[in-house]
């Protein structure tokens, strides 16, 4: 039985191959939406995506710090990236997620307006960030490219950096 | 290469066992010179170390313990006395061997660290010199004149003895070694019947207990090389015993080997009762031996492994408060339900076992005090030395348990505050003689239990603290004003020495003086949730208590709650809780205060240091928490006491690490997550906080926002029926105000708490599911913000109670369905304050 499955996981995931040509030329993100803006992360560096739940506030932390929440036991920061990229607080809709990001030992809660979908780029679409923002200070991976639009690829570690 | 690695573990990990016993046993010998049975354990312990480390391949340890030995082995025989100056370099050498050992530990290599000073420094302590010392003459002198006195070269000047000492001691040492080796073959032989009847007895027994070790093969190897070395050296000591003169030493040691043999040859491996009091020691000194016979009983286990452990009990505890607080839940539920008393019964032996487990693993995290107290008579033995005093340490409650991480953290507080009353305390012995005081100066370290906490107290006879010397050198620098200086108590005044940048020592010295210590004294202590309390008195001595929970991972605490968060607030500094009214504030210099008993205590209001926004009415009753901490009290207002609970601490983690006034988070019955209150920090916020502590009554009014238009009014229609909803709206259209929609009173609450709007007014229907209109009123009325919010009562309920209710739960208007549109146009207007030139 377990044979049978495994063979046709195999099967399953050769097929992927094929269509994705080398697997490492390719990166896969999970796009998002803040304000009016699509975003990614790399789909690996996301722990977790669930729905909002209630969390306490933290005294003396910038106004992008929601405060810190309980998932499974650990007591986690939850952050508003809304709020730090300088766009108004918006109420929690249905579409509100919470994406758990994690870095290392490093985790942090995004709150974010709504999830798009699971991305595939080849590497060689992914562009630098734009000059402007260039520096080690960029909060910005890089730039992906589709066919009809880009997309704002924002570095984990340096979102779950302390900057206050 | 794991095997080695594996054996190279056991190795070091024995090697700083039998090393941090041997400081002490030093620092003991040097009081006791004779006392063979500790020169015997301190040899053998360099000798194991000595037979492992050549057996391992470590030649510059092998090499130093081997230099050590011999000097060791010399003092053994009674050829050479331990005075301080030849003790230092013995010292030194085992410095360089916890250097080495170090090393080893890091790098599975000895080199690195530069052996050859000591070496030659044990050298010439084992050829008689004392190096660079002003009584070495005596020494050589006594070690020479006992067997065969020599007086005339004391006329010779200082370098001419000591040439010709030299000299001699050589011719000397070439003839001892001659006879004693001929003493030796001598006694080898006569002592060949009972070491080879020894050795068959012993054989087997180890071949048994073999079987439950793992490295069957080195412990063995191990075990022959020591017999081996045991009977050599053994042959040796019998030998060279007859040689010396000395007659007390004699006596003791001939003694020994008599009952010796009995005990080792007796079938049973286990030490017996009766044994003699040396075998015990040797077995303590060598684990190779050991070892074998505590495999039952001890197993060692990594302490990740307990970490983890206790985080899975942590998570544990949490459960079990959200077990009980559901089981609560239900109990008002179900009453009188026969399935409740079941659940009761789970619930109970749950978080009973649960609080033994929690106890029990907490007490596999336990090490003796006595692990960080064992380092203390040596560094106090080098201190007195180097600072010319006379200082004894006196130790006691060693064995008192104290969490594995706090008895790491314990260490370099300890060391401050004992190098502090070694160097300030303690006086020098001119000037305790010329004060009638004992000449040594006596340090008392103590530990024991209080309660959940240990203490552990320092207390010096030196020259105390003076109060006012302390309040002179602290406004000179800058750390009080004058006013705070004429306030103080002398407990206050004692707590400066912790002030960062404090210190009395008039000369900087290497021990201490350089402002830094007895700050960082106080923040380690406070790190693990103690407290300290000083006590000193000018001319008699300083006493200082530092008060440790006995663990850090799981503390009791206080649920406090202000306006709609709880904060958990340690119970240990809590001194009491006591409710008082507002016209017991009190407004002094700017800041609250309040009378308590005899003393006035400052207040402060929790919302104030965590910037908690004011929106719910405060009670006529206020709470106040008064926290102790050392000396110094607070009072805390909070709103409301929650209760005592068992909470787990969590750290905040990385991201949010290092916010003033948070020590940490626990995760609460509910899943929520609590703030664990810093107490020290707070203490140190509150000074800084202005006087708001009473409630602010003037909160923004929601109409003060500007009007230009109709549609800036807003009204809420709260009602669950659609088709009312609907003829609401129908009817407050020609007003053109913004009107939004909720179809019970959970649903309207919501919205008014999310602040998307100002209402402006509020149309209630009383019945409604989930919550009904009075029961909204009510908690909207809660609200300082919406205490002038006006809310119409719309129903179809008419009797004269039901507007009672309504008035009651603050409704301003009572309108009874059936209503024509227009009536209910110009009550909203009216309420709404709608200017009438917006009307269109």
């Amino acid at each position: 039985m377990s044979d049978q499955l495994k063979s046709i996981i195999n099967k399953q995931s050769d097929q992927q191959n094929a269509i994705n040509g080398n697997i490492d030329d390719v990166v896969q993100l999970v796009g998002f939406i803040i304000g009016d803006e699509e975003y990614a992360v790399p789909i690996l560096s996301i722990q977790e995506i669930i729905k909002p739940f209630s969390w306490t506030r933290v005294p003396q932390v910038p106004k992008y710090v929601l405060g810190v929440f309980n998932l499974r036991g650990a007591v986690i920061p939850l952050l508003d990236l809304r709020a730090k990229f300088g766009l108004e607080t918006k109420k929690h809709s249905d579409e509100t997620r919470f994406i758990v990001m994690r870095d290392g030992d490093d985790v942090a809660g995004f709150v974010i307006d709504r999830l798009t979908m699971a991305i595939r780029l080849r590497k060689k679409d992914i562009g630098p960030p734009p000059d402007t923002t260039k520096g080690s200070d960029t909060i910005i991976e890089g730039v992906g490219k589709q066919e009809d639009k880009i997309i704002t690829i924002l570095k984990v570690p340096k979102l779950l950096e302390r900057d206050f | 290469m794991d095997e080695f690695q594996e054996i190279l573990q056991d190795f070091l990990v024995e090697s700083f066992e039998l090393i941090e016993q041997l400081d002490q046993d030093l620092v003991e010998l040097e009081n006791t010179p004779e006392d063979l049975e500790l020169l015997n354990g301190i040899f053998r312990v360099a000798h194991t170390v000595k037979g492992a480390s050549s057996f391992l391949n470590f030649d510059v340890l092998t090499h130093l313990t081997h230099h050590m030995e011999d000097v060791l082995n010399k003092a053994r025989h009674g050829e050479l006395i331990l005075v301080p100056d030849i003790m230092d370099v013995v010292l030194e050498s085992i410095d360089l061997m916890k250097a080495l050992l170090e090393t080893i530990r890091d790098t599975s290599a000895d080199a690195g660290v530069d052996v050859a000073d000591c070496v030659i420094k044990l050298d010439a302590i084992t050829k008689g010199q004392v190096p660079e010392s002003i009584e070495s003459p005596v020494v050589v002198e006594e070690v020479l004149v006992e067997p065969e006195p020599e007086l005339d070269y004391n006329s010779m000047d200082d370098a001419a003895v000591e040439d010709e000492i030299q000299r001699l001691l050589s011719e000397r040492q070439a003839q001892d070694k001659a006879k004693r080796k001929a003493k030796i073959d001598a006694g080898e032989t006569v002592l060949a019947a009972p070491s080879i009847k020894k050795e068959p007895s012993v054989e087997p027994d180890y071949d048994n207990m073999d079987d439950n070790e793992i490295e069957a093969e080195i412990q063995r190897l191990l075990n022959d090389r020591q017999n081996e070395d045991k009977a050599k050296r053994k042959a040796k000591i019998d030998a060279g015993e007859t040689v010396l003169v000395a007659p007390s030493i004699v006596e003791e040691v001939v003694v020994t080997p008599a009952p010796k043999p009995t005990p080792e040859s007796l079938p049973t491996p286990k030490p017996t009762p009766v044994v003699v009091k040396k075998k015990e020691e040797e077995q303590a000194a060598a684990p190779t031996k050991r070892a074998p016979a505590a495999v039952e009983q001890t197993i060692r286990v990594d302490v990740k492994r307990l970490d983890h452990l206790m985080n899975l009990i942590g998570e544990l505890v949490l459960a079990k408060n959200r077990l009980i607080k559901i089981n609560d839940d239900v109990e008002e539920r179900y009453e009188g339900e026969e399935f409740l008393e079941e659940l009761n019964q789970v619930v109970s032996i749950v978080s009973l076992v649960t609080t033994d487990l929690q106890i029990a693993v907490m007490k596999t995290r336990m090490l003796p005090i006595g692990k960080v107290f064992n380092k203390f008579p040596r560094m106090i033995r080098d201190l007195s030395r180097e600072l010319k005093k006379n200082i004894e340490l006196e130790i006691s409650g060693e064995e008192t348990e104290l969490d594995k991480s706090i008895v790491e953290e314990i260490g370099d507080p300890l060391v401050h505050i004992i190098r502090n009353s070694c160097d300030h305390g303690i006086e020098t012995p001119d000037i305790r003689a010329g004060q009638g005081k004992n000449e040594a100066g006596t340090i008392c370290l103590k530990a024991y239990n209080e309660g959940n906490q240990i203490v552990i107290q320092i207390d010096d006879d030196g020259k105390g603290l003076d109060a006012t010397m302390l309040k002179e050198k602290s406004l000179e620098k800058g750390i009080i004003t004058d006013k705070e200086a004429d306030n103080m108590s002398n407990k206050e005044a004692f707590s400066l020495i912790f002030k960062p940048g404090f210190s009395t020592a008039a000369a900087v010295t290497s021990v201490s003086g350089r402002g830094v210590g007895m700050d960082v004294v106080k923040t380690n202590i406070e790190k693990l949730n103690g407290i300290i309390d000083m006590d000193s008195e000018v001319g008699v001595g300083t006493s200082m208590k530092l008060k440790i929970p006995l663990t850090l991972a799981i503390i009791q605490a206080l649920l406090v709650g202000v306006q709609e968060e709880y904060y958990a607030i340690p119970l240990a500094s809590v001194l009491e809780t006591v409710r008082i009214s507002k016209e017991e504030i009190y407004t002094v210099e700017g800041r609250s205060v309040m009378r308590l008993r005899e003393e006035v205590l400052s207040l402060v209001h929790i919302g104030d240091i965590f910037e908690v926004e004011r929106i719910l009415d405060s009670a006529e009753y206020a709470y106040v928490v008064v926290l102790g901490l050392g000396t110094s009290k607070l009072g805390l207002i909070v709103d409301t006491l929650v209760g005592q609970e068992e909470i787990v601490i969590k750290s905040l983690g990385d991201y949010l690490k290092g916010i003033e006034g948070i020590a940490g988070a626990t995760i609460r019955g509910d899943g929520g997550v609590t703030l664990i209150v810093d107490v020290v920090a707070l203490m140190q916020m509150a000074r800084d906080v202005k006087s708001t502590a009473m409630i602010s009554e003037t909160v923004g009014e929601s109409s003060s926002n500007t009007k230009d238009k109709a549609s800036d009014y807003t009204v809420m229609i709260v009602d669950d029926s659609k088709t009312d909803r609907t003829i609401m709206i129908k009817a407050l259209d020609p007003l053109g105000v913004t009107l939004v929609e909720a179809t019970d009173g959970q649903e309207a609450l919501n919205i008014l708490k999310a602040g998307d709007y100002n209402f402006d007014g509020m149309l209630i229907d009383i019945e409604m599911p989930r919550m009904d209109g009075y029961t909204l009123a009510g908690e909207i009325k809660k609200y300082n913000k919406y205490k002038n919010l006006p809310l119409i009562a719309v129903t179809s309920r008419t009797g004269k109670s039901d507007r009672m209710r309504g008035v009651e739960s603050g409704m301003v208007e009572y309108i009874t369905k059936p209503y024509s549109a227009d009536y209910l146009a110009s009550v909203v207007q009216r309420n709404i304050n709608l200017k009438s030139e917006f009307l269109s």
